[in-house]
């Protein structure tokens, strides 16, 4: 009896679905045993998460918060990934977004409520700024060959010492001059009333605010769905994943290929960034601790590994995850080590890529039948 | 075939089912004790990092120990200002804490205590006050000025670094007092900086610290919340000065002392005063008179003399003869910045106050733009 491990040839619908299931639950289960470790209890955790992401008044409020610039960037990774294009930029492409969104923001706002066109402004802004710096990785990658991994992942270490630098090392036009608490701690400016982004209320569980953030993402998941399964530059970036020399065969550009992709991709994380800007924070945020710290790009990796880079998946596991990320904060005290919530997440990000190698070959156990012949017994296939 | 995989499909489901019901079910509901005061302390940084956050955790712990069971303390840490920390607060208001201590400049913003009204905050180092937010903060520049004498008295060449954070007037003005420490003890002592844009980055603050003692310091004092700098010292055989509190065992050869905060007795005050409703709204600076700020114990690097030098002057500072911060000031530029006689105030003055001050004296090496 041997145990075989071969290729699939056919990849069954259920399996993607079964397998980013299966991989979370074993993730949690193998957490509790870290939890156990630690001397917690993994039933009462899971529970007061359970509570914490999505039951108590306010926290599907919170969890939004957390989810919106998480599924932002795993639709920029899923854009990407699709094509076996690793841009792991979007942290850096969101910080951008910011810089350019929170630009035009303070430049065009003025008194009054949300006005549609600096918003619209703020929108086309973000998405020029990401696009801007996924493009260097992109030119990068469509005329040098360069790995997009390596000139992504740097740039946005660039990225967050520009961001740095706006508020910290200079007083550019985002930092706050004015006002005796500017000159106790660099701050950025605030956002005008008219470019502050608005939100709707929708009365469940004592209110939950929806920012216009999360409607975006929505729309750009169905752009992004509709981008890859319903048109000819989605079947094409699809071909060019799977086998660029196939891809090549049949006509397409490759350099204009990837230049559009990582175009897109950068586009999405920078309106994810102008989202930050204009939902939440109302002003850059340079504090090396602050939003450069939350790993919102990396984050967005991890979803879109999970969703297996279905833009609709993203969307309900970027939700997930922020649940995750708010309940980490409830959650963490005296008795629950902070990094737990990491922890949590990195292993499901293994378990989900684990998992992956299962969706494409299968295990097989072949029982072989023992011959009464006497010399070398040969294992039959 | 089919069937096997079926049944591994059922038993996928199952586990996934059976863990949430049982979480839910099983997993009990959050503990909700009707009777202590619930109060929550936020730290920018992990609660052990041997500086800043440790102090405040130690506050707390001496706080807890003194009410008992009458307080209920919760401690966030690794929490950033912004977006981390509203959220903190927001699941902190649903769990029913009535009270939050925000240690870092920009926590607690005038918008958030509006938004909880029934919430007392207390926030550390910052300036906005409301009806339902205090500020607290001391006199570090007191004790800092005492921790360079120490320095000063250690160095031969009379080089000193200082590594230090983000190039604003708290950590300028505590430059400035280590410093004019140090010129006292050794006359013409300079100090260079090296910024880290960071309040906790063990890494940078060692880089920092190399740099420094490469450059020819001999004596290595910081501004910063990680020991890391101290550690090196050790390495490197150079006497250091350390901040926020006691890290002696870090670097035990190297340790001269360290300006220390002693946040537990304000702590208590206002937790008393919150759970009798007296509690109100204001701006505390605190000193070595209430105990608020202070000097750890010396390492064996620091003379007998030294330490009946500093002895004498923390009492002159104690008993209002003497402030480090009195004209006359020059800057860098040696331009004459504080006329004689004039003491800097906290909040009045602009750029000539604690609170606003943008220039580094003379005898400093470095920018004060970072």
């Amino acid at each position: 009896m041997r145990i075989t491990f071969e290729r699939r040839l056919r990849q069954p619908r259920w399996l993607s679905v079964a397998v980013p299931v299966g991989s979370v639950v074993f993730a949690f289960f193998l957490a509790g045993l870290v939890l156990l470790a630690t001397g917690h209890n993994p039933l009462s955790t899971y529970r007061q998460l359970f509570d914490a992401a999505f039951l108590q008044t306010g926290s599907l409020t919170q969890t939004l918060i957390s989810a919106t610039p998480l599924a932002f960037t795993g639709l920029a990774a899923a854009a990407a990934f699709r094509m076996k294009l690793f841009n792991i930029g979007a942290e850096g492409q969101l910080y951008m977004g910011a810089i350019f969104g929170a630009a035009a923001g303070l430049y065009l706002g003025g008194t009054g409520s949300s006005s549609p066109f600096v918003i619209a402004a703020m929108v086309v802004t973000g998405c020029v700024g990401g696009t801007l710096w996924a493009l260097i990785p992109g030119v990068l990658k469509a005329f040098f060959k360069t790995n997009e991994i390596l000139t992504s992942l740097l740039l946005n270490y660039v990225a967050a010492l520009v961001l740095t630098y706006l508020i910290f090392q200079s007083q550019s036009y985002w930092r706050e001059t004015k006002g005796f608490n500017a000159s106790v701690f660099p701050v950025g400016k605030q956002l005008p009333p008219s470019a502050v982004w608005p939100s709707w209320t929708i009365h469940i569980q004592g209110g939950v605010t929806v920012p216009l953030g999360a409607v975006l993402a929505v729309l750009a998941a169905v752009v992004l769905w509709v981008l890859y399964a319903r048109t000819r530059f989605g079947f094409e970036a699809r071909v060019l994943g799977d086998s660029e020399r196939a891809a090549r065969y049949a006509g397409v550009r490759v350099r204009r290929k990837i230049l559009a992709v990582m175009a897109l991709s950068g586009a999405i994380a920078g309106l994810g960034g102008a989202s930050q800007v204009g939902d939440f924070a109302h002003s850059i945020d340079g504090d090396p601790n602050g939003l450069q710290k939350l790993g919102y790009g990396y984050t967005g990796i991890v979803i879109a590994a999970l969703a297996r880079y279905n833009p609709f998946a993203v969307v309900v596991v970027a939700f997930l995850i922020g649940g995750l990320e708010n309940a980490g904060n409830t959650l963490q005290g005296v008795d629950f080590p902070a990094g737990l919530v990491g922890v949590i997440q990195g292993i499901i990000l293994f378990s989900a890529l684990g998992g992956e190698v299962l969706i494409r070959h299968r295990v097989r156990i072949v029982r072989t039948k023992k011959r009464a012949a006497a010399a070398g017994a040969e294992p039959a296939s | 075939m089919k069937r096997s995989r079926s049944v591994l499909v059922l038993l996928v489901t199952a586990g996934a089912l059976a863990l949430v019901f049982t979480s839910v079910t099983f997993g009990g509901t959050s503990k909700k004790a009707a009777s202590p005061y619930k109060v929550a302390l936020i730290l920018v940084g992990p609660h052990n990092d041997g500086g800043w956050s440790q102090a405040h955790y130690a506050g707390m712990q001496y706080v807890q120990k003194m009410l008992g069971s009458k307080v209920q303390f919760t401690m966030k840490e690794n929490i950033a200002p912004g977006a981390q920390f509203n959220q903190t607060v927001a699941s902190l208001s649903s769990q029913g804490y009535k009270m939050i201590f925000g240690t870092s400049y920009g926590m607690i913003t005038k918008a958030v205590a509006a938004k909880y009204p029934n919430i007392l905050f207390e926030q550390a180092t910052g300036t906005d006050l409301s009806k339902n937010l205090a500020e607290y903060f001391g006199r570090a520049e007191d004790t800092v000025f005492l921790s360079g004498m120490a320095a000063g008295a250690a160095s031969k060449t009379g080089k000193i670094g200082y590594v230090v954070a983000f190039p604003i007037p708290e950590v300028i003005r505590h430059a400035n007092a280590f410093a004019l420490g140090a010129q006292l003890t050794h006359p013409g002592a300079t100090v260079s900086l090296v910024w880290t844009n960071s309040w906790f980055d063990p890494t940078k603050e060692k880089k920092a610290a190399q740099s420094l003692v490469g450059a020819g310091a001999d004596v290595l004092g910081q501004n910063v919340d990680s020991p890391a700098a101290g550690q090196y010292a050790e390495s490197a055989k150079v006497p250091w000065v350390g901040y926020d509190s006691d890290s002696s065992k870090f670097a035990p050869k190297s340790w001269l002392t360290a300006a220390t905060y002693n946040w537990g007795p304000y702590m208590l005050k206002r937790v008393k005063a919150a759970m009798a409703g007296t509690w109100k709204s204001g701006f505390y600076y605190g000193s070595l008179n209430d105990g608020f700020t202070g000097i750890a114990k010396y390492g064996p690097g620091v003379s007998a003399a030294t330490k009946a030098k500093i002895a004498t002057y923390m009492k002159k500072i104690e008993n209002g003869s003497f402030y480090e911060f009195t004209g006359p000031l020059y800057d860098q530029t040696g331009k004459l910045r504080v006329k004689a006689g004039v003491k800097m105030q906290v909040l009045t003055g602009g750029a000539n106050s604690l609170y606003g001050m943008n220039w580094l004296v003379k005898g400093v090496i470095g920018s004060a733009k970072g």
